[in-house]
């Protein structure tokens, strides 16, 4: 009997930046994503990414993002070929992409719909790009439940799924898209996903999660051996 | 003073006035009836062979992100490609319904579906699926009007993708466009650049589990 935890590490994989985390805003330039009430959705995965930023940083991590802020009139946005390059680079513990609906409820965790890689990582062997996540599925499965269970402990509803969501596939790193719908309250109208409160909620879930999740799944390195004593060269 | 046969004379033509109108006035209902019953019996559209019959749709859900298969009547026709095109129509309808709890409002979605079976090639891989590729060619105008959000649109493709595989087993994949063209996502989320492997979708989706059930 294995824990998962152990088959996810005892799988030969690229190396990776234990304390590098990758937060990719959803939409930005001219694409606006989902109109949430009066506000575009690239605004508020951009609010999002600031306030989860910011508490990661304070846990320790160094964390990367795709847009810090929306890019001056006329330029390209960002395509998802581009944001799946700056994650792949940085070779971080956990990409994150950030979506805002109106639709539904809670906080929806969606991970890769590719079927897991069968074949042992192997460093000479090139990778196709529109499967580069498959050797990742394992640790995003891994990571969008130990992230969901940090939520349902925060009293957010999860709905986790499988699901072709550009450029989850593209990603070659442990990766999950974290989309906020409103939040129902009995008795009460559903907190929209702007919600400020809301949002400090589920971003404080998740920072917290991460770092058990990186400390159970991604541990430091052992300590070079001390040289025995009575040798010298 | 108006003579006596004046008086007379004047009260017949009006009676026979009003008679020659009254019957003018039934000829012509007759006649309207008589050209509308001949236009009835003429053909408008090409007749379809379809009887109605139980299907199975696979319908979402957004509160909960969950699908549910449910069995409805519909009339399919018996052409293949017909035959999904009706299904997802009757889908569709179901969205359309004011309480839906997957609300799409836009109708009709689908412009066609075509089944097409690929050629069999010796050297194709091992894990290629055997069957049919079913194209389902979207309307713009639902696609621009999809809500937005991963899981309402993944929830729409899903239930495409189900109700069809429940309906069409000889269907391997699903691929899907938009107005005749390929669209990179149905409303900024779900890919639509990809086919989709024709499978049972109801219950796919999860809820986290501990880790003492994951070790089991």
């Amino acid at each position: 009997m294995l824990a998962l935890p152990n088959l996810v590490a005892a799988q030969s994989m690229p190396y990776i930046s234990r304390n590098v985390i990758l937060l990719d805003p959803a939409h930005g330039g001219q694409d606006n994503g989902a109109a949430i009430g009066s506000q575009p959705e690239k605004n508020i995965t951009l609010s999002l990414s600031d306030t989860l930023k910011s508490l990661l940083t304070a846990r320790g991590f160094t964390v990367a993002t795709t847009r810090d802020g929306d890019p001056p009139a006329g330029a390209p946005a960002l395509t998802f070929d581009q944001r799946a390059g700056t994650a792949n680079h940085l070779r971080p513990a956990a990409c994150i992409l950030l979506h805002v609906t109106s639709s539904g409820f809670g906080v929806h965790l969606v991970t890769s719909a590719l079927d897991p890689s069968v074949s042992p990582y192997e460093p000479s062997v090139p990778q196709p790009w529109d499967t580069a996540q498959a050797f990742y599925i394992p640790q995003s499965r891994s990571l969008a439940n130990d992230l969901g269970l940090a939520l349902e402990h925060a009293k957010l509803p999860v709905v986790l799924l499988h699901a072709a969501v550009r450029p989850l596939d593209n990603l070659t790193c442990p990766a999950l898209a974290v989309e906020l719908a409103p939040l129902a309250r009995s008795g009460q109208r559903p907190l929209p996903p702007s919600d400020s409160l809301y949002q400090q909620r589920l971003a404080t879930a998740l920072a917290d999660a991460l770092v058990a999740w990186r400390d159970e799944n991604l541990p430091k390195p052992a300590p070079p051996a001390p040289k025995p004593a009575g040798v010298t060269p | 003073m108006i003579p006596r046969y004046q008086r007379i004379l004047f009260y017949t033509l009006a009676v026979m006035t009003l008679l020659l109108a009254a019957f003018t006035i039934r000829e012509r209902q007759k006649a309207q009836e008589h050209i509308t019953a001949i236009n009835s019996a003429m053909p408008y559209v090409a007749p379809v062979d379809a009887q109605t019959e139980s299907v199975t749709l696979d319908l979402a859900n957004d509160a909960d992100g969950t699908i549910l298969s449910a069995l409805r009547d519909a009339a399919l026709p018996k052409e293949p490609s017909l035959r999904a095109h009706a299904l997802l129509e009757r889908l569709f309808s179901e969205y359309n319904l004011p309480d839906s709890p997957h609300p799409l409002t836009t109708s009709p979605a689908v412009d066609d579906v075509f089944l097409l079976t690929p050629p069999v090639s010796p050297n194709a891989p091992a894990d290629l699926p055997h069957g049919q590729l079913a194209v389902v060619n979207l309307r713009a105008a639902f696609a621009d009007a999809h809500p937005s959000g991963v899981l309402v649109e993944v929830l729409t493709l899903q239930s495409i993708v189900g109700t069809l595989h429940a309906n069409l087993p000889q269907i391997a994949q699903v691929r899907f466009l938009v107005d005749g063209q390929q669209r990179e996502t149905l409303a900024g989320h779900a890919d639509l650049t990809h086919a989709y492997p024709a499978v049972d979708t109801a219950a796919t989706l999860l809820q986290p589990t501990h880790p003492i059930e994951h070790r089991q």
